[in-house]
């Protein structure tokens, strides 16, 4: 019943069946055992194959007419799905043993050459008309093969846009992306002006364009991103306690570029060249002539400091005294404060607030003042 | 026919009756301050505009519907292209266009100045009700002590306003149709709006960016009132707080309060038996944050995010439908105990949820951990409402 060549790999499988086992049993680590595993399972789909083709010999099955025998089938025409199939396993196995995001990406790719195998197998018994077949799995896998592609090619594209981008320094980036735009739309003029250049022409500078973009994606990914600056946040900066400190070292000289600088301001507090401190809001402005800011209670308020001292400052929001959160004792308070970075003379920087409780909870309320300069304090009101 | 066209004449009458009514206090073309009066005097050649075009349109439809309606005739030749009616229709569009876009975004211009305001309002939209609060500032003839009210914003008559609104939780929208365009309150920005009323009077509006489950019931007021009146209404409203005599129902009211309610209602100048003033943590119980301050609640008109009225209809109807002249004494009166409406305040009281669709169920409030939108049921005994009200009623 079984041929010679089906009971060797039946008699492998269960050789590596009993190997993985044992390895598993008395080894440490999974490398081995996963290995052996993927042998036997290799094994046994050799020998499942070798059972259905009865080892490819025709004379092991006399009972069945000449033209029912595998050999006088018609046979299946050329696939490369069955080699993307088999590699999207061997990928499931290596991201088991490395990274999970490799086995997914294995698993995409077994189940997207399981599903195109299948329709090039069922095209091809549609009829014995092959281009009839092969109109067939278009028809049935088109709809979900272009879009599918589409996808992943404009998200290689936009991957590779972006590695050479973050590679790239930011005034290199611009005059690099710029000409490749030029180039582009000269290459896109041309064939739309001269449609008599040839097809193969225009294919072959997309495919060289294609290449490049996705080799220079790839090297730029390998080579890594330019340094990016962290820029220094006001979180955390009162519990390092420099709040009150006018003489910490770093200005933040990129915080005026800031998105949220220029973003919906409920106040504009300014430090003036004579070391006053006032406030605008829009409408009518009590503008250095109210020393009372009044913001409203468990909202989200941004407030702009505005910085036109000669020198680096700070602003600061004094809400009363708060229990110490290291300690964890009701007794122990430390101010309860907020700030700015120091801000270059010039600058601007958002503080958002939100404050919980009322300014009148507190026997001396709440203030805004900027250390260093004593003439600099605003009476902050929350009702 | 004849029947057909009275059919038609009907419908279209029953269409023009429908736009007709008594009392429209939210009628945008009844306007009652500057603002309002640019936009209409923008939206109704607008509206003439469209109705022309669009009657000329139905009736061309129409009438080719008709004329060459299928009788069975062969199909007419197709032909393709006639310069001069195609750039005809394409240019005569344009310059209708063109026309109605100039005064649009000369209006919008004007209506977004807000420098020449003179008193600053905040408005603070939340689940489901309006929070007003006055800055300390020299406008507004002056405000030494932040202000804060809800439901009803009182302004001085002839004064333009700047309004500052955000929002809490969810996006609003702030309209007071007779003073001015709506403005969406949106959470993190601050939008402004001017407002200026000519006469005094109330002018109804409520919010008009869908909220959630109570938007219908989300309103508010404006009461413009002279400048005199309205120095009064200051007056009151910073006058320092006065407890209840000991032994009252009130006082005993002032101890149901501090219990039940004052963990999420600000009552400013309330003190706690060591004469500490007593500090309402709403963010701590409510999603948005906030809850109405009541510290001056009988002087306002209304409750619960002006859905329900503190007066009864008679004594609503003397401050609603008063002279312009006697607007503000009629709204300065207050809630009087013969004027209160008890039935709604006691109901409310007593579950406020069934009142007003309001997402307070404890079961259903995983999403927002444990926080409501809006006043809960808090399973008060009739005792305790009684002791409420009338602690309440003080409260002007």
């Amino acid at each position: 019943m079984f041929t010679t060549g089906t009971k060797f790999l039946l008699g492998s499988t269960v050789v590596a069946g009993l190997a993985a086992l044992a390895y598993g049993i008395t080894q440490d680590g999974i490398m081995g055992t996963i290995g052996l595993i993927s042998a036997t399972l290799a094994l046994a789909f050799l020998a499942a194959v070798n059972i259905f083709t009865r080892d490819a010999n025709v004379l092991v099955t006399p009972d069945l007419a000449p033209e029912r025998t595998a050999a006088a089938q018609v046979a299946p025409s050329y696939s490369l799905w069955p080699v993307v199939f088999a590699f999207g396993f061997v990928t499931i196995v290596v991201g088991l043993v490395s990274y999970q995001a490799i086995a997914i990406i294995g698993l995409i790719v077994v189940l997207a050459a399981g599903a195109e195998w299948m329709a090039q197998a069922w095209a091809e018994r549609a009829s014995a008309d092959s281009a009839h077949n092969s109109e067939v799995r278009s028809r049935i896998a088109n709809p979900f093969e272009f879009p599918i592609a589409g996808l992943i090619a404009i998200g290689i594209i936009v991957y590779s846009f972006s590695r050479v981008m973050l590679w790239l320094s930011k005034t290199n980036t611009v005059i690099a992306f710029g000409v490749l735009a030029a180039v582009f739309l000269t290459f896109a003029f041309l064939f739309a002006y001269r449609p008599s250049i040839k097809h193969r022409a225009v294919i072959s500078v997309i495919v060289i364009g294609a290449v490049g973009l996705v080799a220079g994606g790839a090297a730029a990914g390998i080579s890594g991103e330019r340094e990016i600056e962290e820029h220094e946040t006001t979180a955390g900066l009162a519990l390092e306690g420099v709040c009150e400190d006018p003489e910490e070292t770093h200005a933040d000289e990129k915080a005026s570029q800031t998105v949220a600088a220029t973003a919906s301001v409920a106040a504009r507090v300014t430090l003036g060249e004579d070391g006053s401190l006032s406030y605008a809001l829009n409408g009518p402005n009590p503008q250095g002539e109210n020393s009372t800011l009044t913001l409203p209670r468990t909202t989200p308020s941004n407030v702009l400091f505005i910085n036109e001292s000669d020198e680096h400052r700070r602003l600061s929001f004094d809400f009363g005294p708060m229990a110490d959160p290291e300690i964890g004792s009701e007794d122990v308070f430390i101010p309860n404060q907020v700030c700015t970075t120091l801000v270059e003379t010039g600058g601007k920087q958002l503080v958002t607030l939100n404050i919980q409780e009322p300014s009148f909870a507190f026997p001396d309320g709440y203030r805004i003042f900027v250390p260093g300069v004593d003439t600099a304090e605003l009476t902050l009101v929350v009702p | 026919m004849i029947r057909g066209g009275g059919v038609a004449a009907a419908v279209l009458l029953s269409l023009a009756v429908a736009g007709c009514a008594k009392d429209a206090p939210q009628d945008t073309f009844q306007p009652a301050g500057p603002n309002a009066q640019k936009i209409q005097n923008l939206q109704v050649p607008v509206f003439a505009i469209a109705g022309v075009v669009g009657l000329i349109v139905f009736a061309a439809v129409g009438f080719i519907v008709w004329r060459f309606r299928d009788r069975g005739q062969a199909i007419p030749e197709q032909t393709h292209g006639k310069p001069a009616l195609e750039i005809g229709l394409t240019i005569l569009p344009a310059l209708i266009l063109i026309g109605v876009a100039i005064p649009t975004v000369s209006t919008v211009m004007a209506l977004n100045k807000t420098s020449d305001t003179e008193c600053i309002i905040n408005v603070t939209g939340q689940q489901w009700w309006w929070e007003v609060d006055y800055p300390v500032q020299e406008g507004c003839g002056g405000i030494s002590d932040v202000i804060v009210t809800s439901g009803q914003m009182v302004i001085p008559v002839d004064t333009p306003v700047l309004v500052r609104g955000t929002s809490r939780d969810v996006i609003h929208s702030w309209w007071i149709p007779k003073l001015n365009g709506k403005r969406d309150m949106v959470p993190g920005r601050v939008q402004t709006n001017r407002i200026q009323a000519d006469e005094p009077g109330i002018y109804a509006g409520q919010c008009t960016e869908f909220c959630g489950l109570s938007h219908a019931n989300m309103r508010m007021e404006v009461i413009a009132m002279t400048p005199e009146d309205f120095e009064a209404w200051k007056a009151n409203q910073l006058e320092a707080y006065v407890a209840p005599e000991d032994g009252t129902v009130a006082a005993a009211g002032q101890a149901e309060f501090i219990s039940q309610c004052s963990r999420c209602h600000q009552v400013d100048g309330l003190e706690d038996a060591d004469g500490e003033p007593i500090v309402s943590r709403p963010d701590v119980y409510i999603y948005s944050g906030a809850a109405p301050n009541l510290t001056n609640l009988m002087t306002r008109n209304t409750f619960a995010g002006a859905t329900f009225d503190l007066l009864l209809p008679e004594c609503r109807s003397e401050v609603w439908n008063a002279p312009p002249d006697e607007v503000g004494p009629a709204y300065l009166e207050g809630v009087t105990p013969e004027c209160l409406n008890s039935v709604d305040l006691r109901d409310w009281l007593r579950n406020a949820p069934a009142m007003k669709p309001m997402y307070a169920d404890p079961e259903k409030l995983e999403d927002t951990d444990g926080m409501y939108r809006g006043m809960p049921y808090l399973a008060l005994s009739e005792d305790q409402i009684d002791l409420l009200v009338a602690y309440l009623l003080e409260r002007k």
